[in-house]
């Protein structure tokens, strides 16, 4: 097959990223609305909330926004955005993965353009470029 | 079969926004009990997924019209969660389109690039717009898409002359084996700065308004880079994973990725493209395709006169 290397490496990586992160927002969401786990805002008042704009719910709820999610683990909710967050990483890995395998091939234009996608994605996965808070 | 099965997924689709909306006129919430909204939202998830995969469309770009549309739930919710909609989509289908050459990465790094750098833009402008205004323009963006997929120009075999500077030196060609032409294709692409261009605008669009943008990818990499019709598809493809994975970190930082929103999307919109998969030998695409138009054109107006204060 005339599949240049790095591709195949991307597609695997990505593969297994993407499941791992699609099964466990799965998982954690089903223990989150059978209520095996505890929740942030209690899902029976969430109707009157997800009419809201994002401020007045965040206002209101006292929900985290940027990563200070973490700390209100392990409400349901937010096990759930584990599963999210793995969908965000696997993208960003497999573009550090690609750097690599380009920048061994000596392809320095496609690995500069690769690199300055991790830039992108990295400060978005840190917050930096969300604006806002 | 085909009539059998686009009907079904029809009407489950209208069946459950003929639920939404009287009980969303009521109150907002309508007094129904939590869980029928995540069902709800599953099963239009889910026939939108069998729609998808029949049609040749992105989930996305019909679920948030249709969501924000018929739905109680506050737009900035449903664009995050037609985001993520869009990126788990991509996410699954890129591998495969990687490892059978239908989607080449060479192609999509400069493009997703300007893509994703300019989704967060879109993200951020969603997000400082006031709320009818972005749903009036998600309106009239839909109509436009609708537009664009009904006049559906294509070319199986564009012609590509020299290529230009910019794509000789990102080595912007390949090869990939197609059965259907009996062999491998050879590929090449030309006009990649007006391609640039033309992806800025999309990442702002699928930013903005929480779609999948593969109703414009794909004539772009077609019609106007000269790529291949199943190369267009499958980068496409590859192209979505990148940009709105960008966009959904805006979205996630912001606090607008609610799990009772998105979870049921994901696993519905998923479970209808492995059925779609299924149904895809016995359905006819053209028929499948004008049923997503119409869908489309119900969504669009919906979306324009709710964002207008007309049909609230």
């Amino acid at each position: 097959m005339p599949v240049p290397e790095e591709q195949r490496i991307y597609a695997g990586w990505l593969d297994v990223a993407s499941r791992a992160g699609l099964a466990i927002l799965a998982v954690a969401f089903l223990a989150y609305a059978f209520g095996v786990v505890g929740a942030h805002v209690p899902v029976e008042e969430l109707p009157t909330l997800w009419t809201l704009p994002l401020e007045d719910y965040l206002a209101r709820t006292g929900a985290p926004t940027g990563w200070d999610w973490i700390g209100m683990l392990p409400n349901g909710e937010y096990l759930s955005l584990i599963g999210v967050v793995m969908l965000g990483m696997a993208t960003l890995v497999c573009y550090v993965r690609l750097v690599l395998a380009l920048l061994k091939n000596g392809e320095r234009l496609q690995a500069g353009i690769a690199a300055a996608q991790v830039v992108v994605l990295f400060l978005a996965a840190l917050g930096f470029l969300a604006g806002g808070h | 079969m085909k009539k059998i099965s686009i009907g079904a997924v029809l009407a489950l689709v209208f069946g459950c926004l003929s639920f939404a909306e009287p009980a969303l006129a009521a109150d907002g919430a309508g007094g129904v009990a939590w869980y029928w909204w995540p069902l709800g939202l599953f099963l239009v998830s889910f026939a939108l997924g069998v729609l998808a995969v029949l049609g040749g469309i992105g989930g996305g770009v019909l679920f948030v019209p249709l969501v924000s549309g018929f739905f109680p739930f506050h737009l900035d919710f449903v664009r995050g969660a037609g985001l993520l909609l869009a990126l788990s989509g991509s996410l699954s289908a890129a591998p495969q389109l990687l490892r059978s050459g239908l989607a080449s990465l060479r192609l999509a790094l400069p493009l997703a690039l300007v893509g994703s750098i300019t989704s967060i833009v879109g993200a951020l402008i969603g997000f400082a717009l006031p709320t009818d205004v972005v749903q009036t323009a998600l309106g009239f963006t839909i109509l436009a898409i609708a537009l664009i997929m009904w006049m559906g120009p294509k070319d199986d075999r564009p012609r590509v002359g020299a290529q230009d500077a910019l794509s000789s030196a990102l080595r912007l060609h390949g090869v990939y084996d197609d059965p259907a032409r009996g062999g491998r294709v050879e590929w090449r692409v030309h006009r990649t700065p007006a391609a640039l261009f033309a992806f800025a605008g999309i990442g702002v669009l699928a930013g903005m308004f929480g779609l999948g943008a593969g109703w414009a990818n794909v004539p772009v990499l077609n019609l106007l880079m000269g790529a291949p019709l199943k190369l267009s598809v499958g980068t496409s493809g590859l192209l979505l994973s990148v940009i709105d994975t960008s966009a959904a970190w805006i979205y996630l930082h912001r606090g607008a990725v609610l799990p009772m929103l998105v979870a049921p999307t994901v696993i519905g919109v998923m479970l209808g493209a492995k059925i779609g998969a299924r149904l895809l030998r016995a359905a006819s695409a053209s028929a499948v395709r004008r049923a997503a138009i119409a869908l489309l054109v119900v969504a669009g107006v919906r979306s324009a006169l709710k964002g207008l204060g007309i049909w609230t």
